[in-house]
């Protein structure tokens, strides 16, 4: 009977550790994924804000680093990533699942239409902000900077 | 009997607006299409501008809007405090002497989170208040980081104790005290800032006038320091 008790006892505290243990891997690699995408529009923001010289390859070039990371980031954000690590992510994000995930298909919606739509400097303008008010829309909603 | 003129009156409301539009311009900037945040900063020039005329105010507007008759020691504060604490009521025509710090503060909140505002940058990276470019990116991440953490952690308790001070002065203490920021009176009785009684000389020009000088001290600064919207 104490053997079972101790065993039971055991088998609760695996669990529990188990439960606990956060996916460090995973937030890791989706961070990593968003500082690509990060750095990626960095030219073209400066070129936005009349710091730096339009460059249409640079916007091309950012526009498929968004496509190909908004594909790969709704996945991962499993149950066992939502705390731990240098995650920011705020848990409004497994409250609202759909919509936290259909954000990154609109955005990579956008960035393809993009592709054909940006064609110079002033199409550039008139579309960059709106690509990129879904970067901010969704940090309001869904990541708590940390200082 | 006549508390708050019609400027002072103004002011308040107005403030009252325009800090409850920047929230709204921010928080829901993508859903109303202002992804640069034209609005936002836009307003936090507004409220920048009505907080320095407000200051004007202080000094060239009517005697219960002015810094002399109201502002009085932190120890005059505390003892008013006390005695409302032991139910023994004292009356003001203008600010009460715990309520004047209130104002203060309040100002003074509001202008450091605006002046954060213009060194702050957008999380997307595509706008900032009119100073950004002048500091350094940390310098920009610390503005922004401080923008919205006085405004959540500071302001807004602030805001919270000063409606529910008024509140409390409306219900329990029986002194209309909104009533009267809405309808510029006071009922009639003895205050004690009896001295306080009397307006400024046709105060809407006055204060017209104290506006343009007020939006020239907050564009000026910022041009003077090379600032761009």
């Amino acid at each position: 009977m104490r053997r079972l008790t101790v065993l039971a006892g055991l088998i609760a505290f695996g669990a529990t550790a188990a439960y606990a243990a956060q996916n460090l891997a995973v937030i890791k690699e989706r961070k990593d994924h968003y500082e690509t995408m990060g750095k990626s529009v960095k030219a073209p923001n400066k070129a936005f804000k009349g710091e730096a010289p339009f460059d249409l390859k640079a916007v091309k070039a950012a526009l498929k680093v968004i496509q190909e990371k908004t594909a790969v980031l709704p996945k991962l954000f499993p149950d066992d990533s939502k705390t731990g690590g240098d995650t920011e992510a705020l848990p409004k994000i497994w409250e609202n699942k759909a919509d936290f995930e259909g954000r990154f298909k609109k955005l990579g919606d956008v960035a393809k239409a993009a592709e054909t739509g940006i064609t110079d400097e002033v199409t550039f303008k008139a579309q960059w902000k709106d690509l990129m008010g879904n970067c901010s829309g969704c940090h309001k909603e869904y990541r708590q900077e940390k200082k | 009997m006549t508390a708050w003129d019609l400027p002072t009156r103004l002011f308040h409301w107005s403030l009252v607006a325009l800090v409850a539009a920047a929230w709204i311009s921010y928080r829901y900037a993508e859903a109303l299409g202002d992804v640069t945040l034209v609005w936002h900063r836009g307003i936090g020039l507004a409220i920048l501008t009505l907080v320095v005329w407000r200051v004007l105010w202080g000094f060239a507007g009517s005697a219960t809007s002015r810094f002399a008759t109201f502002v009085r020691s932190p120890a005059a504060a505390l003892a008013y405090a006390r005695d409302l604490i032991a139910g023994k009521s004292r009356h003001f025509l203008g600010h009460n002497p715990l309520g004047a710090w209130m104002i203060l503060a309040l100002l003074c909140v509001l202008a450091t989170d605006a002046g954060f505002g213009l060194f702050a940058v957008d999380d997307n990276d595509l706008t900032g208040g009119p100073l950004y470019r002048l500091v350094s990116e940390d310098a920009n991440k610390f503005a922004t980081h401080w923008h919205e953490e006085i405004f959540d952690a500071v302001l807004l308790p602030l805001i919270a104790l000063h409606i529910a001070a008024n509140v409390f002065y409306g219900r329990v203490k029986k002194e209309p005290l909104i009533t009267a920021m809405v309808t510029g009176m006071k009922p009639a009785g003895a205050y004690e800032d009896a001295q306080c009684i009397g307006a400024a000389g046709r105060p809407m020009l006055r204060a017209a006038l104290l506006l343009v000088l007020a939006a020239a001290i907050v564009l000026g600064a910022i041009f003077g320091l090379g600032g761009k919207f």
